[in-house]
């Protein structure tokens, strides 16, 4: 079977011809192209060239039911697949979960809570100064009243020459 | 003893009756499925319904497997594209909002998935001859009634240009040609799956046809 493409329709009424084929031209239309074609030899043979030609570009298949038994089942499984096997974000929104964001937020308070009450007197302040600088502070007052009371005593020391030594020549 | 039997009987006929009246309710709903028009079954499936969601394969799966294998031409490619397409449409049946039919929504994915399959695939002519050769030494799906040796080898010959032509194609000639020529939609469905205009679809009708004719004209 040879195809004898050497015909030529006529330009402008190529896509019409392609359509006229396809049964997809109706009214005025279609009589119009089948007036052409009934007084032009080139269309007439394009016409029939389509209808030769294109119904061999046309590759069929009609599968036994046994196939379309293992379609529906292997697409059953597919799906079943794909349901179970959840999404990028479905993965991310686990962790937004009610009970861990519950646990969160419940353990987030006991640790503020915590930090407020037993670690209130963990960090010094300058009102309760530790016992060391209160020594620090008391200690120049002790050592002063040292002094003067040692110099208390030297007072008592001239009073203790006068007694002694009444007529104030130097031994 | 008597009234024993007696009731025995009368748990035997309950027990019959109830799953009588199951079965029933099963056939109904089973027969309500089949009567109801697609948008019905879409809104069930939206809702969860898996059987709902079955029943659209089964009213659908023969024409998705016919693009599917106008646009890989092969039956195991066919049948993991239409079932790609189903299952793209499972996945995405909540985003349908009813603005076009079920039927445009779904074969728009089908076409979609088809051309992606074609592009991953993309191969030589000389990859395209090899594997012909080969499809003729291995046995492939042939009719019950074996043509004569010419008629074979002539068949084989075109069948191989016809493979090449197509894939030469630009994507949207290839597509409006498949769906015109291998599954007969009209202009109107065509240019709603493939989102353009009727006279798009006429120009990438035709612009096919004259490709294919002149990749066959040395058979002249």
């Amino acid at each position: 079977m040879a195809l004898q493409t050497a015909a030529t329709a006529c330009p402008k009424h190529e896509e019409d011809l392609v359509l006229f084929h396809y049964g997809d031209l109706a009214g005025a239309e279609r009589a119009a192209v089948q007036t052409h074609v009934a007084t032009c030899a080139g269309c007439a043979t394009y016409l029939n060239e389509l209808a030769t030609l294109l119904p061999l570009t046309v590759k069929s298949d009609e599968p036994p039911q046994e196939f379309w038994m293992n379609y529906n089942r292997e697409l059953r499984h597919k799906i079943d697949e794909a349901a179970d096997k959840p999404s990028w974000w479905g993965n991310l929104s686990l962790i937004f979960r009610p009970r861990l964001i519950t646990a969160f937020g419940a353990s987030a308070v006991i640790v503020m809570a915590l930090t407020f009450t037993l670690g209130r007197n963990y960090w010094p302040t300058n009102d309760n100064p530790r016992d060391d600088d209160e020594v620090a502070v008391a200690l120049p007052v002790a050592e002063n009243l040292d002094f003067y009371s040692a110099m208390d005593d030297l007072d008592d020391l001239d009073v203790l020459e006068l007694m002694s030594n009444p007529s104030g020549n130097p031994a | 003893m008597a009234c024993l039997t007696s009731t025995q009987t009368v748990h035997r006929l309950r027990r019959s009756l109830l799953g009588t009246s199951a079965s029933v309710g099963i056939a109904k709903e089973r027969s309500a499925l089949l009567d109801s028009a697609d948008e019905a079954l879409v809104a069930l499936a939206q809702q969860g319904d898996r059987r709902a969601f079955e029943e659209l394969v089964n009213r659908h799966k023969q024409k998705a497997y016919n693009i599917a294998f106008g646009f890989a031409r092969d039956r195991e490619d066919a049948k993991d594209l239409s079932q790609e397409a189903f299952l793209k449409a499972f996945n995405y049946l909540k985003n349908f909002d009813g603005r076009s039919s079920f039927y445009t929504w779904f074969y728009r994915i089908v076409v979609n998935v088809c051309l992606d399959y074609k592009r991953r695939n993309k191969r030589t002519a000389a990859d395209e001859f090899n594997e012909s050769v080969e499809s003729q030494i291995e046995p492939s799906h042939e009719p019950a009634r074996p043509p004569s040796p010419e008629q074979h080898v002539l068949a084989g010959q075109i069948s191989r240009k016809v493979d090449a032509a197509l894939a030469k194609l630009p994507d949207k000639q290839r597509t409006a040609f498949i769906l015109k020529n291998n599954q007969g939609l009209s202009i109107r469905e065509i240019a709603e799956m493939m989102q353009t205009a009727e006279g798009t679809v006429k120009v990438h009708l035709h612009r096919a046809v004259t490709a294919l004719r002149q990749s066959l004209a040395e058979f002249a």
